[in-house]
């Protein structure tokens, strides 16, 4: 197979204040013509460094130590600034991960778009604006001529995304590069996106190369995947020997690690123990030893090379860095240390008969549209959009319930509610029998002690200028604790986290990702309460991160009792956590029951979409159409009848006509449809 | 790549390291403290009581008695320079820093607080500011008479709304992050977010503006001292030094020329400081440098 993109041998090197970083080291991969290639790796894994290195975009730091980088037969790394434009105007494009930062805020689409069509001489403007247009269309953006007018904050975050793909197709680029293109996406809208980059390829002739950490979206688009890990390939080949048959314990362990994996309810994550290694300096042996669980005294000085694994698919060559698949090599396997796999589910005792713990009815939260005398001008009375619309949910003590919907489902509005941060329109909030609406904000702090929250961001909800040990012992300090020996108490809610001790003298922004969310559990945890809430307690994280993230988050509920509101759009993981499930569609429950049932039989066509519409890391089932089209409409805008009738492909007449009323089910769910999938 | 953020590194020492390297900083950092310490040190380092008079040697040049001249009431010059600089020091210090902090508070206030109070605070900074300060503080000595303190409470009006407004905008955007949710969702009170929360963020900016106010300051006092608006006679200050001087500037240029260099050295300084610290907070501009 003719190679299109041949990475050979590429080392690239970062010169900062301290010392020389390693970041690319040995790649060498070759992106086959008219093929979709993947590149997985987790944060620190130096995929982009990749990209830029074939863009010929890295920063002023680099060195580009060794290696060559052929396209096409021509050497990417000896072109002259000239033979570089029309190398990135012509022959690649890219599609980036966030659209709002990639495309220009002050220029309208058509101008953006003819503007990518400069060095296409022989055109007249006119017949750029009508091949813009054609282009939006191919993309799935109606009444294109008019949405051309329109500036990139006028669309949505899946239009500007289909825009992004149109603008990088305009060129007819011979290989075009997606760089995490569905990570700032919702699950339905990145169905979506993967459905369209797959039609751009087969209609275009396109070849593609994927930069992903999300195997679900690699294994449904790529033909060919690699493998990197902290600055090399580990593995690389076919998808389906990837999937199905990894050989690198890097790929084996990053697979486990996926949420969506496993389709079991274990409450129990298989996580990689350790952190990526430091890059400076050269390592000896192999990168990934220290957190290999099969890893022997080889693999610590001698580097492995890429050996071939016999009996891979079709063309491409399985192969993997691993001292294990040296043919020459004298590889003993070790007596198999079993993953220390804690298979024995946590229970957690939950009283049913008891009273909840926090009750929620009928909640409304209203947010005002306009100034009240622009309103009074306009004749409008009362405008207003209802951000959560009539929610109500129930947690026992010592259960989990996970709140699931796309971004403006008003998830994160209604937690906000609970804990007083928003202004609640009307409805009813007690936590253990007391009412919270309307509570002043002196007898609310009372209530503080008990509901604890954990917020989206884990670094940017840490106060930035203040030391891990400050920030631990501050909710001791606002709830009047200042008694207590403030250091013990640092150090004691560290060692519940499983944080170096030494940790309490650092700033949030030296922590990584997972150590900031670690200290969002603990200051979470501080004061020992009855209820937390977790919004997106795994979002920034990698996939080997997460599952530490989660495992500590359900030991420490079955250890105190704790109470879980956990706030996701990631279903695969609130899956695994979750003993009942409330799926939020514009401020409104359309299904509420136990999480299993969820599952297995979705009862609301939203349901159903969500659960079918996750990507899994299994390339078998490529799923040939998209369950439901559309966008999340705007909270202003709500559809008549069946707020869901536009996407729902089982919609009727009565449907958009009559509003649903919340209908039991035989098995206990609810749900707010008129024509309920299941039960 | 997040290579950057695993890094330990404390921020102090780095600041004052960056601040030294840098050509610019390293002059006005010098000719900072060289103004503090001379005015501080004022007294040992004068050779006569500024006040003195000593007729004989009126308008004379430099000597060895008196090393920058004396004026035409025979007061030593270089003496009465240090003894200047301390009245300078004084207005600029106290002037600035009470500016500083009031328009820090009532900034933060007006950013965090709600909107009735926001809008209120706003229109007192903007009335504020619609007087330029010279016209304002000649009004006010014509209907006061002249005096320090009055010269420094109007300083410090006037400068209010310029920290205010930094700080406001700041604090808005501050507001709903994540961290002061988080910190709100704890039970902490406003004064606890505000001092220990939002005024670390929010401070680095004011610093830069109030290193780079202390020169408009002091040219404030002396030049109303130089109008004799300002500080009284005897009392020496840079404004009353160039303006006595003025009148004899044809006979002995000694006093006009002592009083100028001062001011000039201690304005640049501050300037030069102030770039540089703004260079240093910013990162996008540190690069660029």
């Amino acid at each position: 197979m003719e190679a299109l993109l041949d990475i050979h041998r590429l080392s690239v090197e970062f010169n900062t204040a301290r010392g020389r970083v390693h970041a690319l080291r040995d790649v060498s991969i070759s992106v086959p013509k008219g093929k979709v290639v993947g590149i997985v790796g987790e944060s620190g894994s130096g995929k982009s460094t990749l990209v830029w290195a074939v863009m010929r975009l890295l920063a002023g730091n680099s060195i580009v130590a060794d290696g060559k980088i052929t396209f096409r037969g021509e050497d990417v790394l000896s072109f002259d600034e000239s033979a570089l434009r029309e190398f990135r105007g012509e022959s690649v494009s890219m599609v980036f991960q966030d659209p709002m930062t990639s495309q220009i805020p002050v220029l309208d689409y058509r101008r953006q778009m003819t503007d990518i069509l400069y060095r296409r001489k022989g055109l007249s403007r006119q017949e750029k604006i009508r091949m813009a247009a054609r282009f939006m269309n191919r993309v799935g953006i109606p009444d294109a001529d008019d949405r051309l007018r329109h500036f990139p904050h006028q669309f949505s975050g899946g239009m500007r995304q289909r825009a992004g793909i149109a603008m990088a197709l305009l060129m007819d680029p011979a290989l075009l590069i997606a760089d995490e293109p569905t990570t700032a996406l919702d699950v339905t809208m990145e169905a979506q996106i993967i459905h369209l980059i797959r039609e751009a390829q087969t209609d275009f002739g396109a070849t593609v190369m994927v930069i992903s950490h999300n195997l679900g979206l690699i294994a449904e688009l790529c033909d060919k995947v690699v493998v990197m890990y902290a600055g090399e390939v580990v593995e690389q080949g076919d998808v389906k020997d990837i999937f199905f048959n990894a050989h690198h314990p890097y790929t084996q362990a990053l697979l486990e690690c996926d949420p969506s994996h496993d389709l079991k309810q274990e409450r129990h994550f298989p996580t990689i123990p350790g952190d990526v290694p430091d890059l400076h300096g050269t390592p000896k042996g192999c990168v990934f030893a220290q957190r290999c669980r099969h890893a022997s005294d080889i693999c610590q000085y001698k580097r492995p090379g890429e050996y071939p694994i016999a009996g891979g698919h079709a063309s491409d060559a399985h192969a993997a860095r691993c001292h294990r698949y040296d043919p020459g090599g004298v590889w003993k396997e070790l007596p198999k240390s079993e993953t220390p796999k804690a298979s024995t589910r946590i229970d957690v005792h939950v009283e049913r008969d008891a009273p909840p713990l926090l009750e929620i009815k009928d909640l409304r939260v209203r947010f005002p549209v306009m100034g009240r005398v622009r309103a009074l001008a306009s004749g409008i009375s009362d405008p207003h959009v209802d951000a959560v619309a009539g929610v109500s949910l129930a947690i026992r003590t010592g259960e989990t319930l996970g709140l699931v919907g796309e971004s403006g489902s008003g998830k994160t509005t209604l937690a906000r509610a609970v804990l007083g941060l928003n202004r609640v329109h009307s409805g009813s909030i007690r936590f253990r029998k007391e009412e919270l609406v309307g509570l002043p904000e002196n007898t609310y702090k009372k209530m503080r002690r008990d509901i604890a929250m954990m917020f989206q961001d884990p670094v940017g909800s840490l106060s930035p200028r203040q030391t891990v040990g400050q920030l631990l012992s501050e909710p001791l300090i606002i709830h009047g604790e200042r008694d207590l020996p403030l250091r013990d108490a640092a150090e004691k809610l560290c060692d519940m986290v499983s944080l170096p001790r030494n940790f309490l003298s650092r700033y949030p922004h030296e922590l990584s990702g997972g150590q900031a969310r670690r200290v969002g559990v603990a200051r979470a945890l501080a004061l020992s309460p009855a209820l937390v809430i977790a919004d997106e307690p795994t979002a920034g994280l990698d996939v080997s991160v997460q599952g530490e993230v989660l495992n500590l988050m359900i030991e420490l509920q079955a250890l105190h009792g704790l109470s879980y509101l956990i706030i996701s759009h990631n279903l695969p993981v609130i899956r695994q956590v979750s003993d009942i499930l409330a799926i939020m569609y514009l401020g409104r429950i359309v299904e509420y029951g136990a999480c299993s049932q969820v599952f297995e039989k979705p009862a609301h066509p939203y349901s159903e979409a969500l659960v079918r519409g996750t990507p899994r890391p299994d390339p078998s089932r490529r799923r040939k159409l998209v369950s439901i089209e559309g966008e999340v409409p705007s909270l202003t805008n709500r559809p008549g009848g069946c707020e869901f009738h536009p996407r729902c492909p089982y919609a009727t007449d009565r449907c958009r006509k009559e509003q649903p009323s919340p209908t039991r089910l035989v098995d206990g769910r609810t749900v707010l449809c008129h024509f309920p999938l299941a039960g | 790549m997040t290579m950057d953020a695993v890094g330990t590194f404390r921020q102090r020492p780095e600041k004052l390291a960056l601040l030294l390297k840098n050509k610019q900083g390293m002059i006005g950092f010098v000719l900072v403290v060289a103004f503090f310490l001379s005015a501080l040190l004022a007294p040992f380092l004068a050779t006569h009581d500024p006040a003195q008079l000593d007729i004989p040697a009126r308008l004379t040049g430099p000597g060895a008695d008196h090393w920058l001249g004396a004026d035409q009431l025979g007061r030593d010059t270089y003496s009465r320079v240090l003894y200047g600089g301390r009245v300078a020091l004084k207005v600029a210090a106290i002037g600035v820093t009470l500016s500083l902090v009031i328009g820090l508070t009532l900034g933060m206030v007006a950013g965090y607080g709600p909107r009735w109070l926001d809008n209120a605070l706003l229109l007192l900074f903007d009335t504020i500011r619609s007087f330029p300060t010279i016209v304002l503080a000649l009004a006010a000595v014509s209907l006061l008479g002249p005096s320090l303190n009055l010269i420094l409470s109007i300083v410090i009006i006037t400068s209010i709304p310029s920290y205010a407004r930094l700080a406001r905008t700041s604090t808005l955007a501050l507001k709903n992050t994540e961290f002061i949710m988080a910190e709100r969702s704890l039970g902490a009170g406003t004064f606890r977010i505000l001092f220990r929360h939002v005024m670390p963020n929010v401070i680095g900016p004011l610093l830069i503006l109030a290193a780079m106010d202390v020169p408009v300051v002091v040219t404030i006092e002396a030049g109303l001292s130089f109008l004799g608006l300002g500080v009284l006679p005897p009392t020496a200050s840079w404004g009353t030094i160039l303006n006595e001087g003025y009148l004899v500037i044809r006979t002995s240029p000694w006093p006009v020329v002592a009083g100028g260099i001062p001011l000039v050295l201690t304005t640049l300084g501050f300037t030069l400081l102030g770039e540089a610290l703004r260079d240093i907070f910013d990162p996008k501009l540190r690069g660029i440098r």
